[in-house]
């Protein structure tokens, strides 16, 4: 009877978690199972599971229309965002934890970058349109990468700057005595302390690059400059839209990212466990 | 330390905090600034022309039934959005507490949603809720009731979206709550379960408690993230049907970007603004006590 009853309670436990597993890949699915069908099949009223005619023709207008230039220019962008970010981020945070500007700039500083990760970015859209205008910046990717600093450099320092708080001082100071220059501590000693740290942080700013909209939106004109979510969401927005080229895009936009995510859970788990503390 | 060593110490640091501090100045302060300038001012987008009009465009904003209807979409939006969401979060961190065999691979698949970009999910969502090729109106069709307009009927199309951010973030409230779990010692468990305790009661009287601080934490992230709900109307309805799904954020960027009325737009952000501080210190405030 005891055992009857586990075993009812183990299947009842897998039937949850397998239909929840299955919510979340279904739209993954459909995404490739679309991208594979041809034109007359994907608007057929009554969807069909698999292909019946598979074929990669999708793909190859998508290649013709030019993505490799949209998806060139969204690694382009995103990598560099990240680099940037994590660069300064990385010095800045560093200088919050072991020195102590006047006016407790410190606190203030970090409570400021805290509120601009909360702030609606639409907020600042309009009038940063107007000074990137004013200096150029506007419809050109060296535009977009200062744009993103928005999202993706609070975010970096507040978790570097966990990760350096967290770092013990005997390193450093160790070395200062036998005669380093800070900046000689900070390269050779602090950073390969705090490296998985740092990893871990470019991962989540660069995902973060990657999947951006609003300013690559707003901020980018030129169908040449465009990044990948604007060039879908501009395949969304036709009006007799072509399904299957768009999965076929969508799926090309996903799969640096999928094929990653192993790695990305690992560092996010990590990364979250860290920062709860 | 020697005089000179002590200036070139200090100006070290100046030197490596200097780019991030006035790049975030560059890219918030001044913007910010700007809006809350503007916010008094007509501005004549063709001849350039600014006169200070005082609160006007608050005045003019707050009667205005487009604004309201924005302020209410996305507040139904936020509450909906994030309390679902933090829901559905807690009961896949329970369903995956413990240990079986592909616990990883199941945490691995249930991330995909918050890894891929909003735009590619928004393609497929709208797919789904195609009136005539979509999944979903296919089964209602096959059990025999009336096919529905997912994202084209007004009272309907504001859920719609509720439903895609949802499938996007619970993952993300799963993660956090499932290091919350993943730090509370096993033998509070062993403890509970000697003296008797069912499952659901540890659930309740152990596990929850010493959540509440993760569940506000993730709780106060996901209203502040879906409170500037863009992407996603934008891709899906463009704000209508009827401007059932427009919000706040739209509505700054159709003022903006649409016609041009920087006064206008800036007064809606300060409000919004104001909004966002609130519901900040509200969380802030009972995560601060939750802490001594």
């Amino acid at each position: 009877m005891h055992q009857f009853r586990l075993i009812i309670k183990r299947m009842l436990f897998w039937m949850i978690l397998l239909s929840f597993l299955g919510l979340i890949l279904i739209p993954i699915y459909w995404m490739l199972n679309t991208s594979l069908k041809n034109p007359r099949e994907v608007i057929s009223s009554v969807p069909t599971f698999f292909p019946h005619d598979p074929t990669l023709e999708n793909y190859g207008k998508v290649f013709q229309a030019g993505i490799w230039r949209n998806f060139f220019n969204t690694v382009m962008v995103s990598f560099s965002a990240t680099l940037i970010s994590i660069l300064l981020a990385f010095l800045a945070s560093y200088a919050l934890v072991r020195y102590r500007f006047p006016f407790s700039i410190n606190k203030l500083f970090l409570i400021w970058v805290l509120a601009v990760r909360i702030l609606p970015p639409i907020v600042l859209a309009v009038p940063l349109f107007n000074i990137f205008n004013a200096v150029g910046l506007i419809n050109s990717l060296s535009g977009l990468v200062v744009a993103f600093q928005i999202y993706t450099l609070p975010y970096s320092i507040w978790i570097i700057y966990g990760f350096l708080k967290a770092l013990p001082i005997e390193f450093e100071e160790a070395a200062t005595l036998d005669g380093a220059s800070p900046l000689r501590v900070l390269v050779s000693v602090v950073a390969p302390l705090v490296r998985t740290g740092v990893i871990a942080t470019s991962i989540f700013a660069l995902i973060l690059a990657w999947n951006e909209f609003m300013f690559a939106l707003l901020f980018v004109r030129t169908p040449r400059l465009l990044t990948l979510p604007v060039v879908i969401s501009r395949y969304i927005g036709e009006y007799s839209t072509q399904w299957g080229e768009l999965m076929a895009i969508g799926l090309l936009a996903s799969l640096p990212i999928l094929l990653f995510s192993n790695f990305v859970y690992r560092q996010l788990t990590e990364g979250f466990s860290m920062s709860l503390k | 330390m020697k005089n000179k060593d002590r200036i070139s110490y200090n100006s070290f640091f100046y030197i490596i905090f200097a780019p991030a501090l006035l790049l975030v100045l560059f890219l918030t302060a001044y913007p910010l600034g700007t809006v809350l300038h503007d916010s008094f001012f007509r501005y004549d987008f063709i001849t350039g022309a600014k006169d200070y009009i005082g609160f006007q465009n608050y005045i003019r904003i707050a009667g205005d039934e487009l604004f309201q209807r924005s302020f209410r979409n996305t507040l139904v939006f936020t509450f909906f959005a994030s309390v679902l969401e933090v829901f559905f979060g807690v009961l896949l961190a329970f369903l995956l507490y413990g240990s079986f065999k592909g616990k990883k691979a199941a945490s691995l698949i249930i991330i995909f949603p918050m890894i891929i970009s909003t735009m590619v999910i928004c393609a497929v969502w709208q797919i789904f809720y195609h009136y005539e090729i979509g999944l979903f109106n296919y089964v209602l069709r096959n059990i025999g009731m009336q096919p529905v307009g997912w994202l084209t009927d007004q009272r309907i199309a504001l859920y719609s979206i509720i439903l895609v951010d949802i499938w996007q973030w619970t993952p993300f409230t799963f993660l956090i709550i499932q290091a919350g779990m993943s730090s509370i010692p096993y033998e509070l468990f062993e403890a509970a379960r000697i003296d008797g305790a069912k499952k659901t009661q540890i659930a309740r009287t152990i596990t929850l408690p010493i959540l509440s601080t993760q569940i506000l934490l993730v709780l106060m992230l996901r209203t502040l993230d879906t409170f500037r709900l863009f992407d996603k109307v934008y891709a899906l309805t463009g704000g209508g049907p009827a401007n059932s799904t427009q919000t706040l954020s739209f509505y700054i960027y159709r003022e903006g970007f649409s016609f041009f009325n920087f006064g206008r737009a800036s007064a809606a952000s300060v409000i919004t603004l104001f909004f966002v501080a609130f519901l900040a210190m509200f969380y802030l405030r009972r995560l601060l006590k939750e802490d001594d």
